[in-house]
């Protein structure tokens, strides 16, 4: 299936800008997931970098206002700690699942962040792990995660039990490269960010193809490493194309209607920051953030490292039940909040 | 066919490259060296690991909030890339245009330039000189924001013709002043942010923010100058201009090509008192300068198929730099695909021999040659090599154990062994006395034998008894 990005639409627009960065405490540091409980509370999951202390792999807690609620996790293979955590869930409980691609297993949280369980190991069998990245429930608590380096979408009841699993490593229908993110649907359709192949796939529960996204079979694929994807009540899908530093928002046909680039601004963290550090703001005040530059190859990367406001790294999707879209950006520590206008 | 020139080929993939495996060779050597040359210097379309896969992985190689990020990203390139002389070429010239983060404290710009020397490296001088005096770290690194209409601030201008340029002895005090009023205006955008976000080693609120060059014609004195000789209403490009028309510029980089390819000299403060190892081989690069009109493909062209370079006088004549060791190694093993948890690790290894990248010890970059050599650092870099090169189940050693008992079974010969290892690791020439004492260490190692064309675990030790002690040896820590 083959979308197209004209006309553009205002399905969606921006209305606020949610966290910062910190290496500690209340903020993010190279967030990677984003996901909410049924009480509004987000849970950020910080993946940080590997030289750094422990206490910066974390996951935040807080609200779309900005109320912080504390954090939990950090670096370490013990009960409740992190090494490369990479996707985060909520399922009907509130219990929080956070997948680590170094550990290849799952770690499971109560609400508040106690730890109450973890499972899954490396291996290529069916039921093992090798750095398992996006995590999804159905509505009934059953787990589906990308098993990114065995290439497939591994089944899981609640507990951790094997049910099912399918794709292999390819880039024919039903085949993945390194998938990353998932979601799946009230009627347990599973959709795909088959980040390799630059594609959205989409499947019936038991791993039946059903339709793919963005592919290129011919020219340029609409998607560049897509790393996100979730899907509204009414079939539309948002997807976090995060080589392409962008959010497309496509109809239930694949066709693509509206294109995101990012229009940050200061949050409610990031005011108060500038508030107690007045030579920083004042400069900042007076510079141009929005220069006029000519990119190499018009990288959108490039372009995202040197435009604030613009999405980079957007890696996660995420609808409230109010399908506004909170948009999980890595490389700028923040969340971007969009709603739906009356388009 | 042509003739076997394994040896010559190996010569110049440890100069042009950081090494090269043994199929690598046998592969070179079908086309010959002339033509391996060419495929050498084809660096328009490099491959290497992915960008996309490095940062999906190791996201602070996006940002880079920490200090020194782009160094993993850096090594992982230099280690999978298919085009290893653009990461020489970006090496040479970090040496001589050595920035480092202290100053700038931000991991971007720095890498921005090594992809600057990527970008440029191999065309005209006068216009990568151009691309380093825009460049945003070397703006901050040298201060030239602070240099001002009314206030020069000479430091860019001096270093410029000192170090990136003619080398002392061939300008004069004026000729620096003259420089800097010509490059006053050049700096980066949003300069006072810029400058307190590094003050404070600020990310906040939302990561770092990319630098950019930018031209203020305001604080610009576009006056005339009296520069070498010459006088004008010069700026910045036409300074670089009549800089690069100088014999002196001509020799500089024609040395720093011989020190760096060829063979090691002395230190570069040392030159202005020092000949150098080779003065004819600097004439011909010097003149090869001028008829390609500062071309530095062209010249690496010249250097690669000149007699001075191929003349064995100049084999292992240069000390491994720790990059160049822990990328060769690394390169060996064929291990490295895709990013892993503990890639970190390798980087900090390369420092802990003496070398961080985009961190040099001063404006003048590393002095090389036998100064890479301390006890401690020979000690890490004998370890390294030999942890490495000696694990028995990384594809590299595999391929050894594959080549070793693909003759047919039976016990194989210590010095067959040893004459396999040093195939593998490169085609690696070696003293007699070097090779006798790794005979008898292959030998009182025990005897290696071949069965069903494998060998048993055992035997693989002892075969890598052998890779270990020869990742020690001098020519094995040379180039």
């Amino acid at each position: 299936m083959v979308t197209e990005d004209k006309p553009q639409t205002q399905f969606l627009k921006y209305i606020r800008t949610v966290g910062m960065t910190t290496m500690r405490g209340r903020g993010f540091y190279y967030p990677v997931d984003s996901a909410m409980n049924n009480d509004g509370r987000i849970y950020t999951v910080s993946r940080s970098a590997e030289k750094t202390t422990g206490d910066t792999i974390r996951v935040t807690m807080l609200n779309e206002e900005g109320e912080y609620f504390g954090i939990f996790g950090s670096k370490g293979n013990e009960n409740g700690q992190f090494m490369w955590p990479c996707g985060i869930a909520v399922d009907s409980n509130d219990r929080v699942y956070v997948t680590d691609e170094y550990l290849h297993q799952i770690s499971i949280f109560n609400e508040s962040g106690e730890f109450l369980n973890k499972w899954g190991s490396r291996g290529t069998e069916e039921g093992l792990l090798d750095a398992p990245s996006g995590i999804a429930h159905d509505l009934y608590d059953n787990v589906y995660i990308s098993d990114s380096r065995n290439h497939r979408i591994q089944k899981f009841s609640k507990d951790g039990d094997f049910i099912h699993s399918f794709g292999s490593y390819g880039c024919e229908d039903g085949e993945f490269n390194l998938p990353w993110g998932l979601f799946v649907t009230n009627n347990s359709e599973v959709f795909v960010a088959d980040w390799g192949n630059d594609r959205i796939q989409r499947f019936t529960s038991d791993g039946k193809f059903i339709a793919k996204y963005g592919s290129a079979e011919t020219g340029k694929s609409e998607f560049t490493r897509p790393a996100g994807i979730t899907v509204d009540k009414n079939g539309y899908m948002y997807v976090a194309d995060w080589g392409n530093e962008m959010v497309k928002v496509l109809d239930t046909n694949g066709k693509c209607i509206q294109t995101l680039r990012g229009e940050a601004t200061h949050s409610k963290w990031a005011e108060d920051f500038l508030k107690i550090n007045l030579e920083e703001a004042q400069a900042r005040e007076k510079a141009n953030l929005e220069p006029e530059i000519q990119y190499f190859n018009e990288d959108p990367h490039e372009e995202s490292s040197h435009i604030e406001k613009l999405f980079w790294g957007p890696v996660s999707v995420l609808l409230d039940s109010e399908e506004r879209l909170f948009i999980t950006e890595t490389n700028r520590h923040r969340i971007q909040v969009y709603e739906r206008t009356n388009w | 066919m042509p003739e076997n020139q394994i040896e010559l080929i190996a010569h110049l993939m440890r100069r042009a490259g950081f090494g090269a495996t043994r199929n690598e060779l046998e592969k070179y050597n079908t086309i010959g060296y002339e033509a391996t040359v060419e495929q050498v210097l084809e660096t328009s379309d490099p491959k290497w690991m992915s960008e996309y896969l490095l940062r999906r992985y190791h996201p602070d190689e996006s940002s880079m909030l920490i200090g020194l990020s782009g160094l993993q990203a850096w090594l992982y390139r230099m280690i999978t890339t298919d085009t290893p002389l653009l990461e020489k070429m970006a090496l040479f010239w970090h040496g001589i245009f050595a920035t480092g983060y202290p100053k700038v404290v931000n991991s971007k710009p720095l890498s921005d330039q090594i992809r600057m020397f990527r970008r440029y490296s191999m065309g005209k001088f006068n216009t990568l000189l151009l691309e380093m005096a825009k460049d945003p770290a070397m703006i901050i690194w040298l201060d030239n924001q602070q240099n001002h209409k009314d206030a020069i601030n000479e430091n860019f201008g001096r270093e410029l013709l000192e170090l990136f340029s003619m080398g002392v002895g061939h300008y004069s005090e004026d000729d620096v002043k003259e420089c800097a009023r010509a490059f006053t205006g050049w700096t980066i955008g949003n300069t006072e942010y810029m400058e307190v976000r590094s003050a404070r080693d600020s990310d906040w609120p939302y990561g770092r923010i990319s630098w950019h060059y930018e031209f203020d014609a305001n604080d610009h004195d576009d006056g005339e100058k009296e520069f070498l000789g010459r006088k004008g209403n010069f700026n910045g490009e036409d300074i670089i201009d009549i800089i690069c028309e100088e014999e002196a510029t001509a020799r500089f980089i024609a040395r720093h090509l011989y020190h760096f390819f060829v063979a090691d000299e002395p230190p570069v403060p040392q030159w202005p008192y020092q000949p150098p190892r080779d003065p004819e081989a600097i004439d011909q690069l010097v003149k090869c300068y001028f008829d390609s009109n500062y071309d530095m493909q062209e010249m690496m062209r010249f250097l690669f198929n000149s007699d001075f370079f191929k003349s064995k006088d100049c084999w292992y004549e240069k000390v491994k730099s720790p990059a160049e060791l822990v990328t060769g190694v690394m390169r060996l093993t064929e291990s490295v695909d895709r990013p892993e948890y503990e890639y970190p690790a390798k980087e900090q290894r390369m420092q802990f021999m003496g070398q961080t990248l985009m961190n040099p010890p001063s404006v003048e970059g590393w002095d090389g040659g036998t100064m890479w050599i301390d006890t401690g650092a020979l000690v890490e870099r004998m370890n390294f090599a030999s942890e490495e090169l000696g694990r028995l189940t990384t594809p590299g050693a595999e391929e050894l154990f594959k080549k070793i008992s693909s003759d047919g079974s039976g016990e194989i010969l210590p010095d067959k062994i040893v004459d396999a290892c040093l195939e593998h690791m490169g085609s690696i020439f070696i003293q007699d006395d070097t090779r006798a004492k790794l005979v008898n260490y292959a030998t009182a190692n025990g005897v290696v034998r071949v069965a069903n064309n494998s060998i048993d675990d055992v035997g693989k030790e002892s075969v890598a008894g052998v890779v270990r002690l020869i990742a020690a040896t001098p020519e094995f820590q040379r180039a």
